[in-house]
């Protein structure tokens, strides 16, 4: 009996996955007796949070939404001309390897990393996790948007050329409104996302929560860690609500 | 000697095709009179939407002329002719999250260069012209609504609004009717007919309603595998003739 193609696929990936799993030690039951005794004693320790310490946090909180925020537009406005260069429906291949090369290698960098390097540049603070999450927004946004561009309806861009629109307009009245939808909702996400990527940033002395966070760690105040954590819930939450808003005001139905 | 009459499209033995091996027009040779209007039929997959496509300048002929306005042309056509040229694809390629009238102002791209049009803001004349032309089509009441809140009818009219906004000399038009019930695609074929009279607009539309095509007077081309088989008088063609031409 001969095996299709797609079948051979999904047995070799499902074979690669068991395999992974049991390296890793996914099948060793003890393992995760032990590991639950852990958690339950983590549980007690981290339960009911203590909101009392959050006075001194909130600022910290603020500086946290604020760095994500400027980070998240700053990457933003970098990231979407490259990847209008990176779509191969509106630039030759020269252009569009130059592009992908370069949001490719900023997103090779994880965003801590970035800090580091940032607060070598500009010292410790706020700026510096700025600038990290800026660099790691360019490098995911570029390549979503990059893609999106791509996608964007043939007859479409051949019914805007056809009018005698040059490269410009053509980005500013087709590309651009053919995927307003997936630009606002990507942003978001990234938003959402940066919140939570800059509350560490602090770990490295780049602003934020982070340093806070690293401190209850150090010294076991899990109480007040459940208490920050269910804050950086609440405000992931809230832009969530935000995002559902503004798509429902300004894009399609 | 009687003296030829002024063509704004020529095309003499124009060869396509997608891949070197491969040949989707063959040999294809016509003259559109300026203002006229002619109808293409030919069967799926016969060379329509290629031939339109070719003779608009997005895509490029392999051999043979084309000549627009008496000039022989290449790809890609230089801005200025692109401009007299109208195209509306099969799907009517309007952008749909954008207003009709931002729709129809897309139309004056070509002569309305400048920083403010790429913010969105088009000259007041335009902006007028846009909705008188909204008003001939009868749609000066959709002006402010995004295309997916438009019916099929609608929408056609915005395709001939564009494309007329961008006050063309020829327009091609590939299937655009094919998709509304006859009594509607004939209101739009007679109203882009008049506007055509009016302004010396010459259509070459590709059509798939043999009774659409008999209702409008004109000229019917038949394309039969990438070659023209044979062209009439729209108010002398049929079934029967249509059959022997694909023969």
């Amino acid at each position: 009996m001969k095996i299709p193609a797609s079948g051979v696929v999904f047995i070799l990936i499902s074979a690669a996955f068991i395999s992974v799993l049991a390296q890793f030690g996914f099948f060793m039951p003890e393992q995760f007796v032990k590991g639950s005794a852990n958690l339950s004693r983590f549980l007690a320790e981290a339960f009911p949070p203590d909101f009392s310490a959050l006075s001194k946090t909130g600022e910290a909180l603020a500086e946290t939404v604020k760095m994500a925020f400027a980070g998240t537009l700053l990457g933003f406005l970098i990231a979407f001309p490259i990847a209008i260069f990176s779509a191969r429906n509106l630039f030759p291949p020269a252009v569009v390897y130059s592009a992908r090369f370069t949001a490719a290698l900023l997103r090779t960098v994880p965003p801590l990393l970035w800090a580091i390097i940032f607060v070598i540049i500009v010292g410790l603070g706020p700026l510096a996790g700025t600038f990290s999450i800026a660099l790691y927004t360019v490098g995911y946004l570029s390549k979503l948007y990059g893609e999106l561009f791509e996608g964007t309806d043939p007859e479409v861009l051949e019914a805007v050329k056809g009018v005698g629109a040059t490269k410009p307009y053509l980005v500013r009245y087709a590309v651009i409104p053919e995927g307003a939808n997936a630009i606002l909702s990507q942003l978001l996400f990234m938003f959402e996302y940066n919140i939570r990527a800059s509350s560490i940033l602090g770990f490295v002395g780049a602003g934020g929560i982070g340093f806070q966070i690293y401190v209850y760690l150090q010294t076991m105040e899990y109480r007040n860690l459940t208490a920050v954590l269910i804050l950086i819930l609440g405000i992931v939450l809230f832009m969530d609500f935000l995002g559902g808003l503004l798509r429902r005001r300004f894009l399609l139905a | 000697m009687s003296s030829e009459p002024p063509f704004n499209l020529r095309t003499e033995n124009v060869w396509f095709g997608y891949q070197p091996d491969e040949c989707v027009l063959k040999d294809i040779s016509l003259a559109l009179p300026n203002g006229s209007f002619n109808m293409v039929m030919g069967a799926s997959g016969s060379g329509k939407t290629t031939l339109l496509k070719v003779l608009g300048g997005f895509l490029p002929h392999q051999r043979g002329k084309i000549y627009l306005f008496g000039e022989e042309t290449n790809h890609p056509l230089p801005g200025v002719l692109r401009a007299r040229i109208g195209y509306i694809p099969q799907q009517l390629g309007l952008v749909r999250s954008l207003t009709v009238l931002d729709n129809v102002l897309m139309g004056a791209l070509s002569r309305c260069r400048s920083f403010s049009t790429l913010l969105g803001f088009f000259p007041k004349k335009e902006i007028e012209h846009a909705r008188m032309l909204l008003a001939q089509l009868g749609i000066a009441h959709k002006a402010g609504e995004k295309i997916i809140h438009l019916s099929g009818g609608e929408r056609q009219r915005v395709a001939i609004g564009r494309t007329l906004m961008q006050k063309p000399s020829i327009i091609l038009a590939d299937e655009f009717v094919s998709d509304l019930d006859l009594k509607t695609a004939s209101e739009i074929l007679s109203l882009m007919q008049q506007i055509g009279r009016k302004d010396h607009v010459t259509f070459l539309m590709s059509m798939h309603e043999l009774q659409l095509v008999k209702e409008f007077n004109g000229s019917v081309i038949v394309i039969k595998d990438g070659n023209i088989s044979g062209a009439c008088p729209s108010n002398q063609f049929d079934r029967a003739v249509l059959e022997e031409l694909l023969r």
